[in-house]
Order: C-alpha cells, then sequence, then structure tokens
C-alpha cells in the first residue's frame, strides 16, 4: 500500500507546532511514531493536506515527578522507553503493563504515548483497505447511515483498544492539554467520548503535551486477552489500581478497554469490593457484577456475550493479582 | 510535488537522495539505495519483513517511517550486518540450524534479532518471544527461528568469553 500524498512541517519549536495548528484546523494531522497513522493514510481513511511532526518537541519529551509527587509523561515518550522505566515498572507496575501489551515490540520503539492516547477507534469493517470498504454500504464512520456491527446503532461503535488508556484512568491520570489559546487539564476519563468518530474532546488547534499521575501508593496490574501475545488489539483488557490494604481498600478504580467506544469504568465491581474489602467471595460478586456497567459492548469476531463473560474473568484475574501484588515503595 | 535532498546514512555509508514527503524509509532503501534486502511485506507494519535498525540499534519498520525523517540519522539494513569475510553469529545460526525455508521474512528476522542481541545479550525466553513476535515467518512456525536465535546467543556468549580470556 502506498502513502497518498502531502506535505510535512516539523516544526522547530511548541510555539511553532501551536501556531501552525491552530490556523490549519482539520486539514493537519499530527504525527508522533506514525505507527498507526501511516496505516490509516495508506487505508485513506485519513486525507490530511499535511503532517505535522511532533516527535522531536523537547516540550513533549521527559519523564519527571515534582515536588508533589506528581509524575509527569511527556506526550512524545516513546513506548518502548516507558514500557522499561525504572520508575514506572517499579511505581506504576500496571502502567508499565499496559504499555508492554500495545502492538509488538517494533511498534513500540517507534509509538509515542501522546499516539496511543488518541489512538483512533477501529472496526473490522473501517480498518480495511479502500477497494475492501467499497464492497458494501458505506457505515457511519464512512459517511454512511448503518452500523454493520450494530445495526440498531445510531453512531458509530468503533472500538477504543489504547492499552495505555484503562491504566491511566485506573491511577485517576490528567492529561494536559495546549493550544496557542493556552492550556487545559482535564481528567483522562473526561477526554474520550461515546462516539467512534469523534472519540474525544480534542479541540480544534489542540495538542496532547503530558499525562500527569497524582502521587498515590497504589497496587496496579493491567491484563489483556487477545489473539496472539504480541500485536494484537485486544478482545479486552482490564486495568484495576487499589489503595489501601486487602482487607481495608482505601480506594479501587477498574477500567475496561476494547470493549466499547471508549474505556468503560467497572462502578459496580469497585463498590463491592471497597465495600467487603479482598477475599474470594467479594472478587466472585465483583466478576458478576461487572456486566451491570458494561452496557453495550461491540461484539467483533465474537459471538454476543462473549466480551461480558470475557471481562466477568479478567475482573477475577486483576482481583487476584492486586490481592497478592505488594504495595509498591515509598519512594 | 517538491522533493528535498537528504543524507540517508545507510550501514556507515551517505547516500543523498531526493525525497518527498510520503515516501518511506523502505521505498528509498529498495528504490533509490537499491539496496533490496529489506522487504516489502505488508506495509502496515503487521509482519517485520522491512525491519532495519535505528541509530540507536533498536528494530524500526522501515514501511512505517517517513524517509524525510531520517535525514542523516544512520540506519542499519540486513546487508550491513555481515563482518568482511563472515556471516554476524546470527546469520550463521539461521543457516545452521535451518531456520530459514521461503526466505522472505529471513532480513527482517535476523534484523529484529541482531536488534534484541544488540539490546540484550543475553535475553530469556520471553525476551526472545517479545522481540520475535513483532516479525513473522510463516514457513517454520517461529519453532527453527528460535533455536537459532538461541544458538546465536550461546555463540555469542562463547565469543565474548574467549575475547575476554584471550585479553587477560
Amino acid at each position: 500500500m502506498q502513502l497518498p500524498l502531502f506535505e510535512y512541517h516539523r516544526p522547530a519549536s511548541l510555539d511553532e507546532a501551536l501556531a501552525t495548528l491552530g490556523t490549519a484546523g482539520s486539514s493537519l494531522a499530527v504525527l508522533g511514531g506514525g505507527t498507526d497513522l501511516l496505516i490509516n493514510l495508506k487505508l485513506r481513511l485519513e486525507r490530511p493536506r499535511a503532517l505535522l511532526s511532533v516527535r522531536e518537541l523537547p516540550e513533549l519529551a521527559g519523564v519527571s515527578v515534582d515536588a508533589a509527587g506528581t509524575l509527569r509523561i511527556g506526550a512524545g515518550e516513546r513506548l518502548t522507553d516507558l514500557a522499561t522505566h525504572p520508575l514506572l515498572v517499579a511505581r506504576y507496575p500496571g502502567l508499565a503493563q499496559a504499555i508492554r501489551a500495545v502492538g509488538s515490540r517494533h511498534v513500540r520503539n517507534m509509538a509515542t504515548l501522546g499516539g496511543n492516547l488518541c489512538l483512533p477507534t477501529r472496526c473490522w469493517y473501517t480498518n480495511q483497505s479502500e477497494g475492501w470498504r467499497g464492497s458494501q454500504l458505506p457505515c457511519w464512520k464512512t459517511e454512511g447511515q448503518v452500523c454493520h456491527v450494530i445495526k440498531t446503532a445510531s453512531n458509530c461503535r468503533a472500538i477504543h483498544s489504547a492499552d495505555s488508556v484503562p491504566a491511566l484512568i485506573a491511577l485517576d491520570a490528567r492529561l494536559l492539554l495546549r493550544s496557542s489559546q493556552g492550556e487545559r487539564e482535564l481528567p483522562l476519563a473526561d477526554f474520550y467520548r461515546d462516539d467512534g468518530i469523534e472519540n474525544n474532546v480534542l479541540a480544534p488547534g489542540e495538542l496532547v503535551i503530558a499525562v500527569l499521575v497524582p502521587p498515590a501508593r497504589l497496587r496496579s496490574v493491567f491484563v489483556k486477552a487477545a489473539a496472539r501475545t504480541g500485536l494484537d488489539y485486544g478482545y479486552a483488557t482490564l486495568a484495576g489500581a487499589l489503595g489501601g490494604s486487602n482487607r481495608a481498600p482505601k480506594s479501587l478504580l477498574l477500567v475496561a478497554g476494547s470493549v466499547g467506544t471508549m474505556p468503560m469504568v467497572l462502578h459496580q465491581s469497585a463498590r463491592i469490593i471497597l465495600a467487603d474489602g479482598l477475599t474470594e467471595a467479594s472478587i466472585e460478586a465483583a466478576a458478576d457484577a461487572a456486566r451491570d456497567d458494561l452496557g453495550e459492548v461491540t461484539n467483533l469476531f465474537t459471538p454476543p456475550g462473549y466480551k461480558k463473560r470475557l471481562v466477568r474473568g479478567l475482573v477475577r484475574r486483576v482481583l487476584n493479582e492486586l490481592r497478592r501484588q505488594k504495595l509498591p515503595a515509598a519512594d | 510535488m517538491t522533493r528535498q535532498l537528504i543524507t540517508l546514512i545507510v550501514n556507515g555509508d551517505r547516500y543523498q537522495v531526493p525525497v518527498a514527503p510520503h515516501e518511506t524509509l523502505l521505498d528509498v532503501i529498495r528504490d533509490q539505495v537499491a539496496l533490496t534486502g529489506t522487504k516489502r511485506g505488508c506495509t502496515s507494519g503487521a509482519c517485520g519483513v522491512c525491519t532495519v535498525q535505528g541509530e540507536d540499534g533498536r528494530a524500526v519498520l522501515s514501511c512505517l517511517a517517513l524517509a524525510i525523517e531520517w535525514d542523516n540519522r544512520p540506519v542499519t539494513t540486513i546487508e550491513g550486518v555481515a563482518g568482511e569475510d563472515e556471516l554476524h553469529p546470527v546469520q550463521k545460526a539461521f543457516l545452521e540450524y535451518g531456520a530459514v525455508q521461503c526466505g522472505a521474512c529471513t532480513p527482517g528476522l535476523i534484523m529484529t534479532a541482531k536488534a534484541l542481541l544488540d539490546e540484550n545479550p543475553d535475553p530469556d525466553e520471553e525476551a526472545i518471544n517479545e522481540a520475535l513476535a513483532g516479525a513473522l515467518c510463516r514457513c517454520t512456525g517461529h519453532i527453527k527461528v528460535k533455536i537459532a536465535v538461541r544458538e546465536a546467543i550461546k555463540a555469542m556468549v562463547a565469543d565474548a568469553a574467549a575475547e575476554d580470556s584471550h585479553g587477560v
């Protein structure tokens, strides 16, 4: 597959990048590592006039902890560097596991965190060549009026499958965005929308600068169920982060990925554990409760109900692993 | 369409090549530098036959890299792996242990294995699997490939030990 023609900009500074983004609008695509964008261009799923390469911008680099203990990860950081970063591996094991679950080693050597956070949703009916897509009616994502997966859907139900996202939401991460107008911060959980096309709230001219993880000593785990261990999108993923002890948990976030158009927080399951503590019986009850939070699930490749059963098993696995995991050291 | 002159450093040799923004590193290495050992496969990052090593030695998918971003950055392709007189230990092991059938995936697998061993001279089973998962072989089922990689590791460890004792 060949790439279409486009212009290429490599801004020398963040200010220049934001100025270009601000004036060019949607005719510009932001290029990080290119491992997803260039495929989408080859498939003619996006047709930008120009690419804006932001990977080298120093403002998007670095992993650091500030005086208050907040972890800051630059959006331009490579996934390989993050998956093996000693700080992430020691203090945020679930995040390191999630980042390591993205693509293949080759892909992670190129891909950036910012790219993963902004990964477009995917669907077996759209992420195909132009010719393949042309053999059937266009769907919501390709300017049609139907969803081939959920026939009754009134919007695009393509799947959100960026593995780093559930792990970061479980850690209550925030996102730092900047445009030429200024900067804003929002919880990562509020960044995504339940729509396969307009999948996030990034405003025109805005760029993802960094992810901020608040200080907290949490146990964390990420698991992914996929056809192969390497280089596959998940059928379902689950991230969990737990504060406090097994007997008296103080906080718990369980976040499922690859099951819908946005990551799903499993409130019911977490509530059961927070009330009863981590025991064999409460883990079973929490696993059974997961389906109540999932709502409409996009079953691609899988029979109806499969993903809900899968998530039940993942909840059990994550909670058991959290129960066994030692609390990361204070520093 | 405007082309820009860039300097591509492939296996230590410098090439001045005009590139358009949409041309991939793979296109330019094969079609302009005329080194065709790097193969064109799925062109979407799934098969790994286009693997080259970047300046940090890491495996990179040249089908998903824009050539214009590789101005003055060193690249190693399969043609740059062997020494003057002898093959790289990974190449030798692939030959000796029959990790080749049709051969289409071989350059990508060798570059993948070399990138792994350059970074981690003694990888465990999990690290080998993790690296090889990004490069596919549809003939061997990866079994002979894994045997060859393990044997290459042994040979390289033995070579390093021999060199050390020689030095003393």
